[in-house]
């Protein structure tokens, strides 16, 4: 039987939107099936005014069987198997005939008793009572409330639309009252109208100017742009975003294309599209990458006969373009270098000073950077991209538009003649923005991003600066990411503890907390990091333990380790190589460090492991300083055979303590090497507890 | 349509809805928000509707009389209903059709915007609606004041009104309105906005500014303790307007922001306490 829900709102948030459908659909989902209420289908649709429930459920709940238990059989019927008065008794407290009864088998023996069928509640009922709850109940990121309504909600609720098997599903939220009709399109046919099924619905909202799946109106909006462009050989600016939120955010769409003056072409595409997207949700159209002089728009109406959209639109536009322009002019009458000066005036966070200061921490960072990774040739590009990185939070283009900071600095010292390396590395420097982001393109915007997340996450921990939950107000967290991403992608290989000390000490009597405090919490909180990421990967978290718990101080080898792990998982050399290095570890738990003595060898086992070991770490050795961590596997696997015979043959718990304390000290050196390539004892191998 | 023909005809719609017309608050104020008509009368329980033009000033907005639609002051039509009605958006549809708007032939959008203003403690949930890509009026329900959460729920709908006249006479500038049948915006206001600009932007004095600011916040404080709550409100906008002012002169760190709009809100919150505490009937 068909149940129809549509929550009609003032236009939510295409968040809110999504968040209440996926709510309404398992809590839904869980109170039928929580009252064994068969569910055959369950889908949602929405606009940015309705959310939609459609569902195919059982009419009614399961029936159940139940024995009622009477007295026992011996006590039920006489010698002669006729009834007793208990037997009848219990008959007739139960209102059938005594014929109806029948034994039932129990671990007490065998009773008298009678199977009952308890025949389920319908559904509409249970629906009845369950879809105002979960409606009350939604949550969304804001919620607010209206009139005098107690409820909170995401926008206010306007009407509610309740249907089960046709009829009408009567219930009250708040003063409002479900019904059996809805309205369409809140220009175009604000009219009430009755429906009866969600084919029906769908079919009358069309009519009506809505379009319920916002699949459709996606497809529409891209078939209608590619109608659009064809002619012109153009494509969209890629902007899936904006895209999402249109489909959203009309109920009918409706692809227009407009023109704006060829003399606003002067400005870079960036700040085109950015003018186009904020404020109006405008697409920006290019051929060969090159921005044409017009856009697309998306308007909620089945069409636009006078052309009035299409040039409120395009004036609309201009006035915003002339505005952009004029701050593009502005702001090139300063060059970057003098306007670096008004820094001083900029916070970057209270307790951590100005821009200025920021700048001046950033070029030292970076100059180390480049020394350590062996890039002196960068050294003197990078340093001024970090010199000028921050420039444009003083121009009046990122006042205008916050999202272009960055960008419109590279843009910027692009048109001053500043070398390409210096302007793309400014352009670059705050991606990656999250871990589905790219990290930046070139080495010299990878280390000013890597330079500027770092100062700002070591700044925030050391004034005490907290991450919890899904507060970040400093963006640690995120900084933090976009610190790793940046080391994995372009596969930086440099002291990270060492970076650490140097974040920390340009800050000189800046932060608050101890310098191993910060250490410390700066460490813990990027192996949280690491180990997020490769979890996400896909990685076993027992492998991702092993390769962390070798060190966290190189933390591209970190990504290496767990590679060579990964193999390994798959090669027969696997289990064996755990074994091999958990039997080592465990006799040594707890054991203070020996040092080996080769003349002490008296044993043929023994001396046999030993001169293997010493040519394995020899071979070994440079494998593991060059990050080679799955070759350095292989060959450490050759220690197996002479290991598996010295714990055959030797005892190595002997009762001579200079021997005991040899061999122990052997096995120490093994367990060191092992743990320079990974911490084996972390992996689980199957069948141990 | 004139300007001020628009603002007629809003005033007669919304006289018709049943709104109290209301005089322009004569104190300078960045928005109709902050006048004590919206502003005490979002506090208490009762019914309350009301609609007024209230000139608003944001001095850093002035752009010497050159750019053609920013202006460090311009005019709201702002509308107060409480609580907020069932079909408060189609009357809005319907205010917008009394101005002879054929909606059918435009695209009227509300997009998402939520509403804050610290310095009164201020926040709502709602709208900017656009016309055709006109940003033409704010749509808020309006959820908390002075620090105070507000039942039943007010909306607040504020028109633009050059905005909107520049839709309605399908203009680019602000100067070529027509405010009547022959005069210009241009003629009432050119002058103005130039001059504002250099006060605002480069010969307001800071020193004496800071001096006012310190002596109009204590004036405040002490009429709190008095209980003369509404000449405290009136102290509290004119330090608003003063921050402005400042701000506009670049006297204004961004540290200090933080710190001068938590000092007034401060105020205005202890003002909407007091007044919830003692309410005072007319």
């Amino acid at each position: 039987m068909e149940l129809l829900l549509e929550i009609n709102t003032e236009e939510m948030p295409s968040s809110h939107i999504k968040a209440g459908l996926d709510q309404i659909k398992e809590k839904l989902a869980a109170e039928l099936s929580a009252s064994h209420v068969a569910v055959l289908s369950l889908e949602t649709y929405g606009t940015s005014r309705r959310m939609v429930v459609v569902g195919d459920f059982a009419p009614q709940q399961e029936n159940k069987e139940e024995i009622v238990v009477g007295p026992p059989k011996t006590v039920a019927f006489s010698a002669d198997g006729s009834p007793t008065a208990a037997a009848k008794g219990f008959a007739k407290a139960q209102n059938v005939e005594v014929e109806k009864l029948q034994i039932f088998q129990t671990p007490k023996g065998e009773y008298l008793g009678l199977k009952k069928v308890i025949k389920g509640k319908p559904t509409r009922e249970i629906l009845t009572s369950v879809l105002p709850a979960i409606i009350t109940a939604l949550s969304f990121p804001k919620m607010m409330r209206w009139g005098a309504c107690n409820l909170r909600f995401s926008r206010p609720i306007k009407h509610i639309l309740c249907l089960f098997g046709g009829e009408t599903l009567s219930f009250s939220i708040d003063q409002i009252k479900s019904d059996n009709f809805t309205t369409g399109h809140k220009i175009h046919s604000p009219q009430k109208f009755r429906v009866r099924s969600f084919l029906e619905y769908k079919t009358l909202l069309k009519k009506n100017k809505v379009i319920v799946s916002e699949g459709e109106r996606k497809k529409l909006i891209l078939d209608r742009i590619e109608k659009r462009l064809q002619p012109l050989k153009a494509k969209l600016y890629p902007d899936e975003e904006l895209l999402d939120k249109l489909a959203h955010d009309v109920e009918y769409p409706y692809v227009l294309l407009g023109t704006f003056p060829q003399e606003y072409l002067k400005l870079p595409i960036e700040v085109l599209s950015v003018a186009m997207r904020e404020g109006q949700k405008l697409f920006s159209v290019v051929q060969d990458n090159k921005q044409l002089p017009c856009f697309l728009g998306v308007a909620d109406t089945p069409k636009d006969p006078k052309s009035l959209i299409r040039k409120g639109n395009e004036r609309v536009l201009k006035a915003r373009l002339e505005d952009a322009k004029f701050f593009w002019e502005q702001d090139l009458k300063m060059p970057l270098s003098q306007r670096a000066a008004g820094l001083k005036q900029v916070i970057f966070q209270e307790k951590l000073g100005s821009y200025e200061a920021k700048t001046a921490r950033l070029k030292s960072i970076v100059g180390y950077l480049c020394d350590k990774i062996d890039e002196k040739k960068l050294k003197k590009d990078a340093v001024q991209a970090a010199e000028l990185c921050k420039v444009d939070l003083l121009t009046e283009m990122v006042r205008e538009f916050p999202s272009l900071q960055g960008k419109v600095g590279g843009l910027y010292a692009k048109a001053e003649g500043y070398p390409a390396t210096v302007v793309q590395a400014i352009y670059e420097h705050y991606q990656p923005v999250s871990l589905e982001d790219n990290s930046p393109a070139s080495l010299a915007g990878a280390l000013v991003s890597l330079a500027d997340k770092l100062d700002s996450v070591v700044g925030a921990v050391g004034i005490g600066l907290q991450v919890s939950g899904s507060s970040d107000p400093f963006g640690i967290r995120r900084n933090a990411n976009g610190i790793c991403k940046v080391i994995l992608d372009r596969k930086l290989v440099f002291s990270f503890g060492h970076l650490l000390e140097k974040a920390i000490s340009v800050y000189e009597s800046t932060l608050e907390r101890p310098r191993e405090g910060i250490v410390a919490s700066c460490q813990t909180f990027f192996e949280q990091r690491l180990r997020y990421i490769y979890e996400m990967q896909g990685y076993r978290y027992d492998l991702v333990n092993a390769a962390l718990g070798a060190g966290l101080d190189n933390i591209y080898y970190s990504a290496l380790r767990l590679k060579a792990l990964g193999i390994l998982k798959k090669s027969p050399h696997f289990e064996p190589l755990i074994l091999m290095a958990k039997r080592v570890n465990n006799i040594l738990r707890g054991l203070p460090s020996y040092k080996v003595n080769a003349d002490l060898f008296a044993e043929k086992e023994e001396r046999e492991l030993f001169s293997t070991f010493t040519i394995i770490k020899e071979n070994v050795s440079p494998l593991i300083a060059n990050g080679d961590f799955a070759k350095a596997q292989n060959i450490i696997f050759k220690m197996q055979s002479p290991l598996t015979s010295f714990f055959d043959r030797i005892l190595v718990m002997a009762e001579d303590k200079k021997t005991r304390q040899n061999r122990l000290a052997l096995l120490q050196a093994i367990s060191e090497l092992l743990l320079q390539v990974a911490d084996y004892s972390q992996v689980v191998v199957e069948g141990e507890k | 349509m004139s300007l001020q023909n628009l603002i007629m005809n809003l005033q007669k719609f919304w006289a018709g809805q049943g709104c109290y017309l209301a005089q322009p608050y004569d104190v300078e104020v960045g928005a109709g928000t902050m006048t004590p008509d919206t502003f005490f009368r979002v506090l208490d329980r009762r019914p309350w509707r009301v609609a007024y033009v209230q000139p608003s000033r944001r001095p850093t907005d002035g752009r010497y009389g050159e750019n053609p639609h920013r202006v460090q002051k311009h005019y709201q039509y702002q509308v107060i209903v409480k609580p907020s009605p069932s079909d408060i958006q189609q009357t809005y549809i319907d205010s917008l059709v009394s101005l002879g708007i054929r909606l059918p032939e435009h695209d009227l959008r509300f997009d998402e915007d939520d509403w804050e203003s610290p310095t009164i403690g201020a926040w709502g949930v709602g709208w900017q609606v656009l016309l055709d890509g006109l940003e033409i009026t704010q749509f808020t329900y309006f959820q908390q004041a002075g620090g105070i959460e507000l039942f039943p729920v007010p909306v607040e709908i504020t028109y633009g009104l050059e905005r909107l006249e520049m839709f309605l006479e399908g203009k680019d500038n602000f100067y070529d309105l027509q405010w009547s049948g022959d005069v210009h915006y241009r003629e009432l206001r050119f002058r103005e906005e130039k001059e504002f600009s250099e006060y605002n932007f480069n010969l307001a004095n800071i020193e004496r500014l800071q001096k006012s600011f310190v002596l109009t916040a204590e004036e405040a404080a002490s009429l709190i303790e008095k209980n003369l709550l509404l000449p405290a409100y009136d102290m509290c906008l004119k330090c608003s307007h003063l921050f402005n002012l400042l701000d506009s002169r670049g006297a204004i760190s961004v540290t200090e922001r933080i710190k001068v709009i938590g000092q007034i809100r401060a105020l205005v919150n202890q003002i909407a306490q007091k007044y919830c505490g003692r309410e005072v009937t007319p």
